[in-house]
């Protein structure tokens, strides 16, 4: 696990991260041992009065106190125990919240090429569920680790004062904790791994079949695939069952160890009382102490019970946390850029060379400066560099080497093929480039990216929610509605990745149409494309070759 | 639309649970005999000390006194014993029984999917659907283990106990049982009924969140380029806030339950001390029964405890189910199959006027198309991604109803149409390719169940497979992987059409049918399938024809789709290529 020397150890970056809530879960280890002592005083009061009443033939009216103490007490247990709750389940969400956070933070100083690189459907479920998987083992598990050993202490040190025979029984258990702990631990890692196994297994069957329902129905086999889907299931119950047998026997035998202890105590206890145990402190056993030992046996193993329940919450995040790990070590990017001081250049790459993971260098070393106003066309087979050339420019990643130098405070608007559609009203997409538009200016910028009649179109204007549950786009209108973010920026560099590759030719003709205002607005814009229509727009070509080196000759526009 | 009642939600998966009645009341036994043994226990001990005591006092006392130490010692190793192994068998055969559950439940699902149609299926292909599918289910598999069973020991167990201290003082076994009642009925439904709305609500915060996140990491060079992470980090944090609200009211609310069932049972416990005290001061019980009585009482904490935190979340339960009922709804509303036969040789086409509007959309998909194919003829129906072309195969091949218009196919309405005959007579090669994790024969085999070894052969040597398929070291039984990734894009695309050459269709729809091969193969695999398709009709969906190697073999004539409508329809006096 540990392959990756620079990359921390999951239990150390959970520690780090319980370290910052130390107040909180301080607070709900506090709230543990006071139901600790609360149950230990809720007991020796209850030996004290049965004591009181059997022995010592006191009437119950003259108990009166102790009944109303034994109350007191069951109130303050009850409040300690959901303090308990309370505490440990804010630390948790707090750490949730900043584990979420960091890793946004780190996506972002990834920058959208690195980041892009994973699936963004595996990042999001890490950033949703195996965040949210770390909730069981703060919220939980920390807090009763240390009950674990604090309470049996606790409850050790009282029996020992009250009879060190039987301390003694339950100490003689105590080596055995540790024991049953590795076994408890063992059993559940492995029910943890081999069940995830198996699960994960079944589960890829099932969505396998149900994601090639279409092709089922077109074949017309949905009959056998449904009843195949049964048989898995059953198989999968089979071996699992086989799994189980082994794994419920390390919390029977903490059950089992938990009744005998009880049985011990009470057989020792009751033997004691008879008078048919005269060694050591048998001899001087009460019913107060005897039922006091009694009470509290089952108390002594139940904290460990706890945890052995909690114990999977601790395989849960250690797991999630190994991947976010993963993530976290990822080198972030450097900086992007230096200042440059021209006249007419926006920005400028000198010698710069990029190279992906996997794949060597994508693009250079190349040299290019993009002037106010001009507009570029950059083209190239498929895979000499062209995107990389664009991000390279753009800043979202940093050149293996050579440098990027940028006019200070340049804005830059990007735009490719997938523009973003976020979940939210029209104007919410649109104020993204811009959050200070008045509406007007919004209406314009949708005016000058072809958009008007869409926004007449629509049942609420600029306030209709678009995406899932609201208006559905066609690529075409998402891709001017991109546009219209340019409009609504003040960037003076719009850099465009294959803006109309997968437009049909009418929606195409409006969007050069669009791109062309923005030129005439005097930003300089930077084209990859395969298409005539743009090339024809650029006033400058920059052509790679295959191999993301630039050909020799800069054609221009009318050669 | 009034809100279903959670009782109406939960219905037909409870009756699936019926099913398996005898197997629910085992567990529950088994599950009733630990909580009865961990009673029996702490009561019998508690009752032992005490005799013991009292003897022991009165034979110090000098006083003739004796206990029989053997049957209450006999007792008490038989309850903590009988605890352990009830528990163990108890949590055995549970999950037993939730594991046939699963299967139930998966089975039952996949069926009422296969029913669904293009539209609702293309929604689901998506794998956050999916990861909610599976979590719906595992949530209502474990609906016994949760709640069911739960609530019925934890009742046992209360009226057992307040029925054996009835034996001896019934007014203390009343007590006691209002008591305990009334923390159990508290538990069960005052609990479920404050949570219900933030449990609820969960799944649908996690899911805008996961949505906002995916949106955040897609779009994160339009963010950053216009300087609005922190503006779009803003609305997630937003989002976040509003999930951890809920799940913070519902911490608290499930601590609540485990205080107060905590703070009933002690109190319960201090009122049968009380009425045991007052019992034994009148002679009416022996002090060894005072002490059974407060620790019976005790011991029925354990049976109530899992209850809090299961009722808090019973909303997600109900969400769970109200999504499954949603979708088997779904399934049920498509009855397009009739029983008409279907002609034999190729199959003629006509589409009259058809469109197909999408919900929540601006524009129909498809909007007045009208389209005759005759027997043996082959149309390419060109059109840019979007167009529509999807949706017209979709419609012919009955996968989606239209809005409007009536299709017609080998002179029959398509709706008449026996389900069996419009499968087996028409053969559609879509743009996604499903194969199964599997074999690659047991992949063939899906188009023809009873084909030989030598047919699989044959139709792997049609799509120039057969080669590198005698080369794979498991031959016909290599397994694919899931979703076919173990072979490439190409060679996924060709067993997909070595599939349609082992049935006898008189309509075949190909899209795209050579998007992913290289030119090699392309040159090898369209003269083979210009052969096959001849006695047979043929529509292409492609983005255009260029003349070239690519292009489908035969295009008898020509149709443009551009946004959802027809526009020019031409004859092609000669085949292409």
């Amino acid at each position: 696990m540990n392959d990756d020397a620079h990359r921390p150890i999951p239990r150390r970056w959970l520690a780090a991260h319980a370290a910052g809530q130390r107040g909180w879960l301080t607070l709900a280890a506090l709230a543990g041992v006071s139901v600790g002592v609360a149950t230990v005083a809720q007991m020796a009061l209850l030996a004290w009065i049965v004591s009181r009443l059997i022995i010592d033939d006191a009437a119950p009216g003259e108990l009166g106190g102790a009944f109303a103490l034994l109350a007191g007490v069951l109130v303050l247990r009850a409040l300690a125990q959901w303090g308990q709750e309370v505490a440990g389940q804010e630390a948790s969400l707090r750490i949730r919240q900043r584990v979420r956070a960091e890793l946004l933070d780190h996506l972002a100083a990834l920058g959208p090429v690195r980041a892009g690189d994973r699936h963004s459907g595996g990042l999001a479920n890490q950033l949703v569920e195996q965040v949210e998987a770390l909730d069981g083992y703060f919220a939980r598990f920390l807090p009763q680790l240390r009950l674990a050993v604090a309470v049996p202490l606790l409850i050790l040190g009282v029996v020992l004062w009250l009879d060190w025979l039987a301390a003694l029984f339950l100490l003689l258990a105590a080596p055995l904790i540790p024991l049953f702990m590795a076994l408890v631990g063992m059993g559940a890692a492995r029910l943890n791994s081999e069940q995830f196994a198996a699960v994960s297994r079944l589960s890829g069957h099932f969505l396998d079949r149900v994601r090639g329902i279409a092709t089922l129905q077109l074949f017309h086999r949905t009959a056998e695939a449904t009843a195949e889907v049964h048989r898995a299931a059953d198989r999968y119950r089979q071996l699992s069952l086989r799994t189980l047998r082994v794994a419920f026997l390390s919390s029977a035998v903490l059950e089992f160890f938990a009744s005998v202890a009880i049985a011990v105590v009470a057989i020792y206890v009751g033997f004691g009382l008879l008078g048919y145990i005269d060694y050591g402190p048998a001899g001087e056993l009460t019913l107060f102490s005897g039922l006091l030992i009694l009470l509290l046996a089952p108390e002594f193993f139940q904290p460990l019970r706890s945890l052995a329940q909690h114990y999977h919450d601790r395989a849960a995040a250690l797991g999630a946390a190994d991947a976010m790990l993963v993530l976290l070590a990822e080198p972030v990017r450097g900086a992007t850029s230096r200042p440059l001081d021209s006249e007419k250049d926006l920005a400028v790459l000198k010698m710069a060379t990029l190279s992906h993971p996997g794949r060597g260098r994508v693009v250079g070393p190349l040299s290019v400066s993009v002037q106010a106003g001009e507009v570029v066309a950059v083209i190239g087979p498929s895979g000499a560099g062209k995107s990389a050339l664009l991000q390279l420019l753009a800043g979202f990643v940093t050149p293996d080497t050579g440098q990027r130098l940028v006019r200070p405070g340049l804005g830059i608007a990007w735009l490719d093929q997938r523009p973003l559609l976020i979940h939210g009203s029209l104007a919410d997409n649109l104020r993204l480039a811009a959050p200070e538009a008045s509406d007007s200016e919004l209406c314009q910028a949708l005016e000058r990216a072809r958009l008007g009649e869409l926004l007449v179109a629509l049942p609420e204007g600029l306030d209709t929610r678009l995406g899932e549950g609201g208006v559905g786009l066609s690529g075409g209108q998402a891709q001017r509605l991109a546009l219209a973010r340019v409009f609504l920026s003040r960037a003076s560099l719009v850099l465009l990745d294959e803006p109309t590759a997968s437009l049909d030719e009418d929606t195409e003709a409006r969007v050069v149409e669009s791109l062309r205002a923005l030129a005439a607005e005097g930003r300089a814009l930077v084209i990859a494309t395969h298409h005539p229509a743009l090339m024809a727009m650029a006033g400058r070509r920059l052509s790679l070759t295959a191999a993301g080196l630039p050909n020799d000759v800069e054609e221009g526009a009318d050669a | 639309m009034p809100e279903p009642s959670l009782r109406s939600c939960l219905a037909p998966w409870l009756h699936l649970f019926a099913r398996r009645r005898r197997r629910l009341v085992l567990g529950t036994l088994l599950l009733a005999i630990t909580h009865a043994s961990a009673v029996g226990l702490l009561a019998l001990s508690g009752w032992f000390i005490t005799a013991s005591a009292l003897t022991g006092l009165a034979l110090a006392a000098g006083l003739a006194a004796s206990l029989d130490v053997y049957v209450p010692g006999g007792g008490i190793r038989f309850f903590a014993l009988s605890r352990t192994v009830s528990r163990y068998g108890e949590r055995l055969y549970n999950h037993d029984t939730v594991l046939r559950f699963l299967a139930d439940l998966r089975g039952r699902l996949f069926a009422v999917m296969t029913r669904l149609d293009e539209r609702s299926l293309a929604r689901q292909r998506a794998s956050d659907w999916l990861n909610r599918l599976t979590a719906d289910i595992d949530t209502l598999d474990s609906l016994f283990l949760r709640l069911l069973a739960p609530p019925l020991v934890a009742l046992l167990t209360v009226l057992l106990v307040a029925a054996l201290l009835a034996v001896w003082l019934p007014w203390l076994g009343i007590v006691v049982a209002a008591m305990l009642l009334f923390a159990w009925g508290w538990l069960t439904t005052g609990q479920a009924w404050l949570g219900m709305g933030a449990s609820r609500r969960l799944v649908a915060h996690l899911q805008r969140l996961r949505g906002q996140l995916i949106e955040h990491l897609q779009g994160q060079a339009e963010l950053e380029a216009y300087a609005s992470q922190g503006w779009h980090r803003q609305r997630i944090e937003a989002q976040e806030a509003r999930l951890q609200f809920d799940q913070r009211f519902l911490a608290r609310l499930a601590g609540f339950g485990v205080a107060l069932v905590n703070l009933t049972v002690g109190l319960a416990m201090l009122a049968a001390l009380w009425l045991a005290a007052l019992a034994w001061q009148q002679d009416a019980i022996s002090g060894a029964v005072m002490v059974l009585m407060p620790l019976a009482v005790l011991a029925c904490g354990e049976a109530l405890a899992l209850l809090p935190v299961a009722f808090t979340h019973l909303g997600a339960t109900r969400g769970a189910a109200e999504r499954l009922n949603a979708l088997v709804r779904a399934g049920k509303t498509r009855g397009m199959a009739g029983s008409e036969p279907l002609p034999a040789g190729p199959l003629s086409l006509s589409l009259c006027n058809v469109s197909l509007s999408y919900p929540g959309a601006l524009q129909p998909a498809l909007h007045g198309i009208d389209l005759t194919l005759a027997p043996g003829r082959r149309l390419a129906l060109i059109g840019a991604s979007g167009a529509g072309k999807s949706s017209v195969a979709a419609l012919i091949a009955r996968r989606l109803p239209p809005s409007e218009g009536e299709i017609v196919l080998g002179g029959v309405p398509l709706a008449q149409i026996e389900e069996r005959a419009l499968r087996e007579r028409l053969a559609l090669l879509g743009q996604r390719v499903d194969l199964f994790q599997g074999s690659l024969a047991a992949n063939l085999r899906l188009a023809a169940p009873q084909a030989s070894e030598t047919s699989l052969w044959q139709a792997l040597a049609w799509v120039a497979l057969d080669e590198w398929a005698r080369q794979l070291p498991h031959g016909l039984e290599t397994p694919v992987g899931e979703g076919g990734r173990a072979l490439s894009g190409g060679q996924a695309r060709r067993v997909a059409l070595a599939r349609l050459w082992l049935r006898d269709p008189g309509l075949v729809i190909l899209d795209e049918p050579f998007a992913g091969l290289d030119v090699d193969t392309v040159t090898r695999l369209r003269p083979r399938l210009d052969a096959w398709l001849e006695g047979r009709s043929a529509i292409y969906l492609v983005h255009q024809l260029d003349g070239g190697d690519f292009d489908p073999p035969g295009v008898s004539h020509v149709a443009h789709l551009v946004q959802g409508k027809l526009t020019v329809c031409a004859n092609r006096g000669h085949p292409s290529g």
